[in-house]
């Protein structure tokens, strides 16, 4: 690691205070440590939040679930309420990574995940979004595990974070404490970004913003929920591909639908269209077949990962079919 | 005293220092059988096997506090890391992790660096009761956090029931994941019984405590720590008698003479 | 908790050195207490090939808390290789830092030597290299018309090939593909190096403690004698830590130069390019069969890849020249010079991936003849090793097939693949035969008895190590049989050069040698004591009773064993069955692991809690080359994109399954005098083949490349005739 100072924060004001364009904010480390190991994130100072006071779980005034930035992975997925009314939160953090992992993740640090693009990694190779303008070694090189969404000339990589595929089927905002004290809220959907010709820009982030809390919408999926993860071992792997899956079910019909999914694109994929298609629809393998279709449909996959596509489709069908026969 | 001196004393003595009492209390050596012990052990293996066994620093609870590093360091902070229930005071570079704090300053190292990178589990070790990864963590980020560290499971001598289990169903073979495997074991005892999920979990929204975990509940949840040498069926018993206290009876068996007949004759 | 108290051979008791290990007290390499230690961080080439113009070390040497930074430049001169391409053994040299040459991505190209790790690791990245950079070698399939031939015993053959496929009512020809892969050991290769007058101390994580010390001495041409390689615990080896490697040539150097102890550790990232690899292996087997099973005719030709400078060439086909009786047999071994580092051994060398071909191959041809795959099996099974013209010292073949497929229950099995369903899982069963040879070697120990309390007590010393083989224990248990006295009486002292030369761990050879090596230093032992008061030999006395006789408190004993004129005489080997059932989900692609039957015919079973350890090691080894772990190579700059234990999948808990191992009784006296053959290797031999099997039988699709991974499975076709 290069040398960087190390400020403790106690509250809010000194971390917003301590920082520098130069500085990073420290959650729980499990993403940031590894990246200054290998030289790909380089702060000159470090100012811990894991320890600040967004940690609570508590009923919003819009009749959803706020969950702090500074709670661990594992206690937010843990949680009685989450649990309860979005299992389908639970279960795609859940997915990820390990319990270890988990008890250190931060809410926060979560959504600030960086690809594991193995081209961003490795200093030798060129990389746009860890270098910008160094190319896209991807493209023209080992591209299996890479986008078929919503990529561009610069960037193929794809995001990695497996609570952001479920909170993208959830909906949600978040809320971000900017430098200047006051507060922003920003919609899910916003807060990741596409790579367009700046892909050393994940989110719609500003400099020195800091992730305090995370907003869900009023509890819907809380019955009919899957999240699919398909990886190269049985554990401890990112996803080759993974859909969160959300049915609201009236009277034998849909009445809402949540679909995303990861591992296809540089932000958690939501699949708006698909989620609209479903409204109205008796759920049946059949109906599922075409929201697959559907949302596969504009899928341009490149010479490494054209598996992509057959994968997306089934595991489409497999995570509704799954949501949709739990017991409620 | 020569150093082959000091061992003659102690061989002809059992004449031990605290630390070292401490080493045999952890080794499970009793009075008689430590002398059998250092009988055993002869002058020419000394440095290995004293090293093994004897280095000062190796029980480092028993000291106060060791010297400072006297390297002059960059952005150098001051820790006060509470280990195994006692305070050490280090000034560490501030890139220092929790596990190069623990294997290179505080010679505490049998917590293991696999990969330094938090894709194998070796150095999984309890922070306030809860298994995190100690090479993804900055020392200077564990002031006033209670760690507890292979060395510091067993009491009075006594093992904990996990590192007992592990023993007796042969839960490591070349031993180097084990720290780490038997600190996430402990870790899954009380996740069990605080009734928390995993990603194989049926239905989340039942939820109780004091889960019995299944066995592919309990793979799913010791996935995090890699064993290259395999010894995960072996592991997963371990956990199980411990976690449900019913014996785990061993997966081999010998061929009958009855079985190798037939398997001949037919 | 149950305790068993037991003593002696074949007892299942627990690791003597396993307490150690729960409390974290073994000392693994860098955990001796050396004082006034220093940190190295090696650094790396980020080209395959090409020249370095100029190496900037400045900013580095400006770094806090740097002392050294060596390179090319200014590293002293080692002896350097006598040959072209020499072939890589556990005792070549291992020059470094010799030339301003780059053969493969990640080749060592400087050291950076710092008061502490995180000053060495943060300073190795500001040296600055300038490279010529040339076109590297990198692909197999590019680069087959430099194939060669490696040495006249890569090929073999009998009878006539084309005679042998002309004369079947059924042929097959298929090419099998393993990717490269890697040991990955959980310890990082990693060495405390000192090197103070003269004379060399180093600390380092080796299989191999005696070729350890020769690789040093003959690399810095310093008399052996002043070498010492301590290597007490291994935190696995898996052949990667057979050779001694340049990072502890590198440490030394550094030592030398420094005047101080210096620890160095072979990051994970590292350990893709710095310590060893199993290399891609192209299998291409052809076979034929009569319309009754009778083999005809078969052939195995592999093409493999060694680096650009040195030579390694595994026996992929080995396992078909002797497993089957087959009159007509063509074995092939070619090597392609490639610009990545040199292969090494990998656990079970040849039978892992070879018998993956051949049992894979074996398995298509009972499907093609609609022949259960053990009757094929048994009705081409030899009691004379063909390719050597000699009988096997025993071969219990049939029975392990017969006995594992009545346990797992064979039977049930559905002939027809995609008929054994439930829900969306489809269901296969796959066997696979597996033989290893059980070689034996010369190995000496020494015994040191003494008298306590009125008890015998006894240290057994010799330099071989345990990898997590359970060497300790085994050796424990022998000197327990041979000398009397209970287990709990005996310690074990091992990894120490200064200790009585042994072969080392690797090989499967460990087992027999190391404790038939403490056998004869025991029975010597006795054997003196009697004499010297006239006691006759057949005569039963206790070890104390027979000190006392002697008035002697203590007493020291040598002995050495190696193998009988009688072992040359025959082909050594253990032998197994491997039964796997495996569930696919049909849409996503991925595979469970639901159990597995595995039995071995591995002569006599020392610890059959140790050694059942070893089976299911190699079972889980197993798994993963089957379904997970593979290395890939980037196609345009010639580095491994697999480049973290993130990305190589080295199998998890959750990917392992209920395993039962049915051990033969059996005592293979030819082998040598105790009757012990390896079982470190047999675990992993045709694993991947059973479970590949088990895939074409749950799906209908023929995976010959492996891992066989969610990806390829979706994309993989019906094999033909077989119905969706």
């Amino acid at each position: 690691m290069r040398p960087f100072t190390y400020t403790g924060a106690k509250n809010k004001e000194q971390a917003l205070q301590s920082y520098s364009p130069t500085s990073h904010y420290l959650g729980g480390g499990t993403n940031l440590l590894d990246l200054m190991k290998e030289d790909v994130e380089r702060p000159d100072q470090l100012i811990e939040v894991a320890s600040l006071d967004y940690k609570k779980i508590f009923q919003n005034d819009k009749g959803g679930l706020t969950i702090g930035g500074m709670l661990s992975n594992s206690e937010t997925a843990n949680h009685p309420e989450v649990r309860k009314n979005y299992p389908l939160l639970s279960m795609s953090m859940l997915s990820a990574a390990t319990a270890q992992i988990r008890n250190m993740a931060t809410n926060g640090g979560n959504l600030l995940q960086r690809t594991r693009c193995p081209y961003f990694f490795e200093a030798s190779m060129p990389c746009n979004k860890r270098e910008p303008g160094s190319g896209c070694g991807a493209i023209k090189g080992m591209n299996s595990l890479h986008a078929i969404f919503g990529y561009s000339d610069s960037c193929i990589a794809v995001h990695p974070s497996d609570m952001c595929v479920g909170l993208a089927a959830l909906g949600a905002t978040v809320e971000v404490q900017k430098p200047d004290g006051s507060t922003r809220i920003i919609a899910f959907d916003d807060f990741h970004r596409l790579p367009g010709s700046q892909p050393e820009k994940d989110t719609n982030l500003m400099p020195g913003e800091l992730i305090t809390a995370i907003h869900l919408e009023r509890p819907e999926f809380s019955e009919h929920y899957y999240y699919l993860k398909i990886r190269e071992r049985s554990s401890y792997a990112f996803a080759l591909i993974s859909v969160a899956a959300g049915l609201q079910l009236k009277g034998g019909e849909i009445t809402k639908a949540g679909l995303a999914m990861g591992g296809v694109a540089h932000k958690p994929w939501k699949f708006k269209e698909v989620e609209k298609f479903l409204v109205g629809k008796k759920p049946d393998e059949s109906i599922f077949e075409a929201a697959a279709e559907l949302a596969m449909k504009d899928a341009k996959p490149f010479e490494g990962n054209t598996y992509k596509v057959e994968m997306g489709k089934k595991a489409i069908v497999r995570a509704l079919s799954q949501a949709y026969a739990r017991k409620s | 005293m020569t150093e082959m001196e000091v061992w003659n004393n102690k061989r002809e003595l059992g004449n031990l220092s605290e630390d070292e009492r401490k080493i045999f209390d952890q080794l499970g050596l009793n009075e008689s059988s430590r002398r059998k012990f250092l009988k055993g052990i002869s002058a020419t293996s000394l440095s290995v096997w004293a090293a093994t066994y004897f280095p000062p620093e190796v029980f480092a609870s028993a000291a106060a506090a060791l010297p400072d590093n006297p390297i002059k360091l960059v952005n150098e902070v001051k820790v006060n890391l509470r280990i195994n229930e006692s305070v050490k005071s280090l000034n560490l570079d501030s890139r220092t992790t929790l596990l190069d704090a623990l294997r290179e300053r505080l010679a505490l190292t049998g917590t293991k660096k696999g990969c330094d990178h938090g894709q194998c589990g070796a150095c999984t070790v309890l922070v306030d009761g809860k298994r995190k990864l100690s090479c993804l963590t900055l020392a200077a980020s564990c002031e006033g956090k209670e760690i507890t560290t292979i060395e510091g499971l067993a009491e009075n001598g006594e093992l904990h029931a996990i590192q007992k289990a592990f023993l007796e169903h042969d839960g490591f073979q070349c031993g180097y994941c084990t720290p780490g495997q038997i600190c996430s074991s402990v870790a899954l005892l009380e996740e069990a019984k605080r009734g928390e999920a995993s990603y194989v979990t049926d239905d989340l929204r039942e939820i109780t405590k004091d889960l019995t975990l299944s066995e592919e509940e309990i793979r799913e949840r010791m996935s995090g720590n890699i064993c290259r040498c395999g010894a995960y069926n072996n592991i997963v018993q371990a956990f199980k008698e411990v976690h449900s206290s019913d014996d785990e009876m061993p997966t081999w068996e010998f061929a009958t003479p009855e079985q190798m007949e037939n398997a001949k004759s037919s | 908790m149950k305790t068993i108290k037991a003593s002696g051979i074949g007892k299942p008791i627990d690791r003597i050195e396993g307490r150690l290990k729960v409390t974290g007290m073994a000392k693994y390499a860098t955990e001796f207490p050396v004082e006034n230690k220093v940190y190295a961080q090696a650094v790396n080439s980020t080209i395959a090939k090409g020249e370095i113009v100029s190496i900037d070390t400045s900013e580095a040497e400006k770094a806090a808390g740097v002392l050294a930074v060596l390179t090319h430049k200014n590293a002293e001169k080692l002896k350097a290789f006598e040959e072209e391409m020499p072939e890589l053994g556990t005792t070549t040299i291992a020059p470094v830092l010799q030339s301003n040459k780059v053969h493969y991505y990640g080749e060592y190209v400087g050291l950076v030597v710092a008061e502490t790790f995180e000053q060495a690791t943060y300073a190795a990245k500001l040296v600055k290299v300038k490279y010529k950079e040339e076109t590297p070698d990198i692909h197999l399939d590019k680069s087959r018309a430099k194939a060669y031939k490696p040495t006249e015993s890569s090929d073999f053959s009998r009878g006539d090939m084309d005679a042998g496929m002309a004369a079947a009512d059924q042929t097959l020809e298929a090419t099998y593909n393993t990717p490269i892969e890697h040991h990955h050991p959980m310890e990082l290769h990693a060495v405390i190096a000192s090197w103070n007058n003269g004379k060399v101390l180093a600390y380092t994580s080796q299989q191999m403690v005696d070729n350890s010390t020769i690789v040093i001495s003959d690399t810095f041409q310093i008399p052996k004698k002043d070498v010492r390689v301590v290597a007490a615990f291994v935190g696995g080896g898996f052949g990667s830590k057979l050779n001694t490697d340049r990072h502890v040539i590198l440490a030394l150097m550094a030592s030398k130069k420094l005047g101080k102890p210096v620890q160095l550790t072979v990051t994970r990232n590292q350990m893709f390019t710095n310590t060893g690899m199993r290399q891609h292996n192209e299998q291409n087997m052809r076979i034929g069969a009569k319309k009754d099973g009778t083999l005809t005719a078969l052939s195995h030709e592999t093409l493999s890849h060694t680096s650009t400078f040195q030579e390694y060439q595994e026996p992929c086909g080995n396992v078909s020249k002797m497993l089957y009786k087959v009159p007509n047999n063509l074995i092939k071994h070619r090597l392609i010079p490639l610009n990545f580092q040199t292969p090494c051994s990998m656990r079970a060398p040849g039978e892992a991936t070879g018998s993956f071909a051949l049992e894979s191959a074996m398995d298509e041809m009972a499907w093609k003849l609609k022949m259960d795959p053990i009757d094929f099996r048994i009705k081409n099974d030899t009691q004379i090793d063909l390719s050597e013209e000699r009988p096997f010292s025993s071969r219990l073949l049939i029975e392990c097939l017969r006995i594992g497929a009545e346990k797992f229950g064979w039977k049930e099995r559905k002939m027809e693949p995609r008929t054994n369903t439930n829900g969306n899982w489809l269901i296969g069963y796959g066997v696979s035969a597996a033989s290893r040879e059980a070689p034996y070697k010369k190995t000496s120990s020494k015994v040191i008895i003494s008298l306590e309390e009125g008890k015998a007590i006894a240290t057994i010393q010799m330099d071989a190590t345990d990898i997590g083989t359970g060497s300790y224990t085994i050796i424990a248990q022998t000197a327990s049989e041979y000398l009397g006295i209970p287990t709990e009486d005996v310690t074990v002292e091992l990894g120490d050069s200064n200790y009585p030369v042994t072969p080392g761990s690797g090989g499967s050879w460990g087992a027999a040698s190391y404790c038939n090596g403490a056998r004869a230093a025991c029975e010597n032992a006795i054997a003196e004591l009697k004499r010297k008061k006239n006691i006759p030999e057949g005569e039963e006395i206790a070890l104390a009773d027979l000190l006392k006789q002697n008035d002697l408190t203590k007493f020291e004993a040598e002995g050495t064993a190696e193998p009988s004129e009688e072992f040359e005489k025959y082909s050594v080997f253990s032998f197994g069955a491997n039964f796997s059932e495996v569930w696919v989900d049909k849409d996503t692609g991925m595979s469970r692991i639901k159990r597995m039957v595995n039995v071995g015919s591995a002569g006599k079973i020392l610890n059959p809690k140790t050694a059942y350890g070893q089976i299911i090691g190699g079972l889980t080894m197993g798994v993963g080359m089957a379904l997970t772990e593979q290395t890939k190579i980037e196609p345009n700059f010639g580095n491994f994109i697999t480049r973290s234990f993130a990305d190589y999948h080295a199998p998890v808990n959750l990917d392992m399954a209920n395993v039962e191992v049915i051990f033969l009784p059996e005592e293979d006296k030819i082998a040598n005098k105790m009757g012990v053959k390896g079982i470190g290797e047999l675990g992993i031999t045709s694993v991947a083949a059973s479970i590949a099997n088990a895939i074409f039988n749950a799906t209908g699709k023929r995976m010959r490349d492996l891992p066989i991974t969610p990806e390829k499975l979706i994309m993989a076709k019906l094999e033909p005739g077989v119905e969706s």
